[in-house]
């Protein structure tokens, strides 16, 4: 993979993203998915992109508009509502020498075709002993809009548990494309995860930006490496997806609290960057780790066990803080549940002992 | 259906010699795994050697077959190098280097795979059909299920996404009147081949024990899926062994096996065929011969390959690895 823009300690502090917070930038998070995507299709003919709404309608969240006007029905189609079907479509096109992006439209809804995602398109690789490849892109929308338990979640520890996945879960708008164009360029199966929040924010409205202008190339993104975006001495909040965003807005609060918190943002979940969580581990005596997703047996237990597992009694004083349950629909109910600048901050309080 | 041109005594005596190698080639198998040469799970297709047969008279190259846990004869009707797949068989660093193993068999060259997994190759086929269409080079590929796996809700997704997309593909179940233990009867209601209707493909009935029947069937099956029309053809035949190698096969009626096995051999079937239409008795009986030598040649020479790795157990899961 190419060097790129954004490695690691890049972008420390708040980055320039286009225009200033409320500035004229029309384009939203599922804009810079469907250029993405247009950027690439346009590259490499083999890329072929379908399911279910993607076609006519664009998709529901709109990020892949545009893509079938542009490069006709036969590149890109809606496919019936057959997750199995169009999932192992995606597999045994990516094995025969396409590259498939193919979208679930809500993660949740991979438990349909899982046997395809769990069996096939992790698996495969590695049974044919090298023989076949699979570079395709699952992209799904992830995360809380008040959706209620079947088309809320992330879900992406259950697919970082599957030996032959990769996990992206890009925090940022810069993310959102380059660890994409990382992603489709990949030669292993990606899941690329993208929360529903990056999609409804419009670029500069972010507390962390780093979105490429509009027009200009996006260039990939390495996976494997996390990156430090805010520097902190009491705590570090070790973040991934959305939550970064709402990590930074709680190291803002605690700032006038007197509380110097830093915040580190995973990128990918698998490859993990373990190395580099370590580094991160040893620079603030409190590592506070977030989430989205289930905490239980999920990626909050992965990186505390990685700390501890490297440093030992060195270890900074650990904690983390995700979802604990199936997430509710009503508002009181779901604010309950999934994390956010208050709660973050609220935990980050009680690790730093204030 | 096209009418299909009969098969000459000089054809079907070349597939006396192509079924008795399959069958050779199963038995032999079947040894090595009582020797304890193979300690893995094993699925073998006596009886079913007719279907792979005549499915070889239509495979043309760049066609792809995603067959079942059942996949030795396909890979071999499709041209899969057979000592390398024998040397994954027996558990060797073969064709996928161990990792994979007899219902894991991938040949990117040959276009064939087969998958564990019941149904799942149905969806898998629309992927290679789909690159096919796209390529515009007339290819087709052969989605091969069992009678078990046309209850799975995949084969129907992929039969309605194959015919809305005009995908290449025939969708060729063989059944063998067992889902493992459960009798079609129990497990399948209404008839296989009618289903296809339901999608608004074609399906086709034959006697899979029959490679005229087959090969005429699968002419015209071939013929629409080159043109963009998805198939179905239902191959009914009779598994002689057990689900697996191993299952002590306690759950078939008295006396079954037996009348099957006087009825219902698709060797014995293809050998009366071929006496009746003139191939002399000693021809068949050289045919015999030489299958038997040429599998004898496969084993030893896939017996050359070295074991698998220990150290090499964990690596190749991702495609930089």
């Amino acid at each position: 993979m190419p060097a790129t823009e954004g490695g690691p300690g890049a972008g420390n502090g708040p980055a320039a993203e286009g225009p200033a917070v409320g500035g004229t930038d029309p384009r939203n998070g599922s804009h810079l998915v469907a250029d993405v995507l247009s950027q690439e299709m346009a590259r490499d003919p083999s890329i072929v992109v379908f399911g279910e709404d993607v076609g006519r309608l664009g998709g529901v969240f709109g990020a892949t508009r545009g893509l079938r006007r542009r490069f006709g029905d036969v590149r890109v189609f809606d496919t019936p509502v057959s997750e199995t079907a169009f999932l192992g479509m995606a597999v045994g096109a990516a094995q025969s020498g396409l590259r498939p992006v193919v979208e679930l439209m809500f993660v949740d809804f991979a438990g349909v075709g899982f046997d395809q995602i769990l069996n096939q398109m992790a698996k495969n690789h590695f049974m044919s002993g090298g023989r076949v490849r699979l570079p395709l892109v699952l992209r799904a929308a992830v995360g809380c809009i008040g959706s209620a338990a079947q088309h809320s979640q992330v879900l992406s520890a259950t697919f970082a548990h599957i030996p032959g996945l990769k996990v992206a879960y890009p925090g940022s708008h810069g993310d959102l494309q380059g660890l994409l164009v990382a992603a489709i360029r990949d030669d292993s199966p990606v899941v690329f995860l993208e929360h529903k929040l990056l999609y409804r924010h419009r670029v500069g409205q972010l507390p962390f930006g780093d979105a490429r202008p509009a027009g200009a190339t996006v260039e990939p993104r390495p996976f494997g490496r996390l990156r430090r975006i805010r520097d902190g001495s009491d705590v570090t909040i070790v973040a991934a997806g959305y939550l970064v965003q709402e990590a930074l807005e709680a190291a803002r609060r605690l700032t006038g609290e007197g509380i110097s918190a830093g915040v580190v943002d995973l990128r990918t979940l698998v490859p993990l960057d373990r190395a580099g969580l370590v580094e991160e581990a040893g620079r603030a005596p409190g590592l506070l780790v977030i989430d989205d997703d289930y905490t239980h047996y999920g990626m909050t237990g992965e990186v505390i066990a990685t700390v501890a597992e490297a440093l030992g009694r060195a270890a900074p004083r650990m904690a983390r803080h995700g979802v604990e349950g199936p997430i509710p629909a009503a508002r009181p109910l779901e604010e309950a549940v999934v994390p956010s600048a208050g709660s973050i901050a609220r935990a980050a309080r009680i690790l730093a002992g204030s | 259906m096209t009418p299909a041109d009969p098969l000459t005594p000089s054809d079907l005596a070349r597939l006396y010699e192509t079924l008795v190698t399959y069958r050779a080639f199963e038995e032999t198998i079947a040894a090595a795994v009582t020797s304890g040469e193979i300690h893995g799970e094993m699925h073998l297709g006596i009886g079913q050697e007719a279907i792979a047969a005549a499915l070889g008279l239509h495979l043309r190259p760049g066609d792809a077959v995603v067959s079942t846990h059942r996949p030795h004869l396909h890979a071999l009707a499709l041209g899969v190098d057979p000592v390398p797949m024998l040397a994954e068989i027996l558990e060797r660093d073969g064709l996928n280097h161990g990792k994979g193993g007899h219902m894991h068999l991938f040949d990117p060259a040959a276009r064939f795979m087969c998958t564990g997994i019941v149904g799942a190759g149905a969806p898998l086929a629309l992927g290679y059909a789909l690159q096919q269409a796209l390529a515009a080079t007339g290819n087709v590929t052969v989605a091969v299920t069992g009678d078990g796996a046309m209850n799975q809700g995949a084969v129907f997704e992929s039969m309605n996404l194959a015919a809305v997309r005009r995908l290449p593909v025939v969708f060729l179940c063989e059944d063998n009147a067992y889902s493992i233990s459960v009798p079609r009867s129990e497990s399948t209601a209404g008839d296989l081949a009618e289903r296809g209707a339901a999608f608004g493909i074609p399906g086709f009935a034959c006697d899979g024990t029959d490679v005229t029947a087959l090969d005429e069937v699968l002419r015209g099956a071939f013929a629409r899926a080159r043109q963009g029309q998805p198939c179905l053809v239902v191959a009914r035949a009779y598994r002689f062994r057990g689900h697996y190698e191993g299952d002590l096969d306690l759950y078939r009626p008295a006396g079954e096996k037996e009348e099957a096995a006087r009825s219902r051999d698709p060797v014995l079937i293809l050998r009366d065929r071929a006496e009746r239409s003139g191939v002399e008795p000693s021809a068949l009986e050289q045919a015999a011969a030489r299958a038997a030598r040429t599998v004898g040649e496969w084993f030893r020479a896939a017996r050359e390959y070295p074991a698998p790795r220990p150290d090499d157990a964990r690596t190749g899961v991702y495609a930089s690895d």
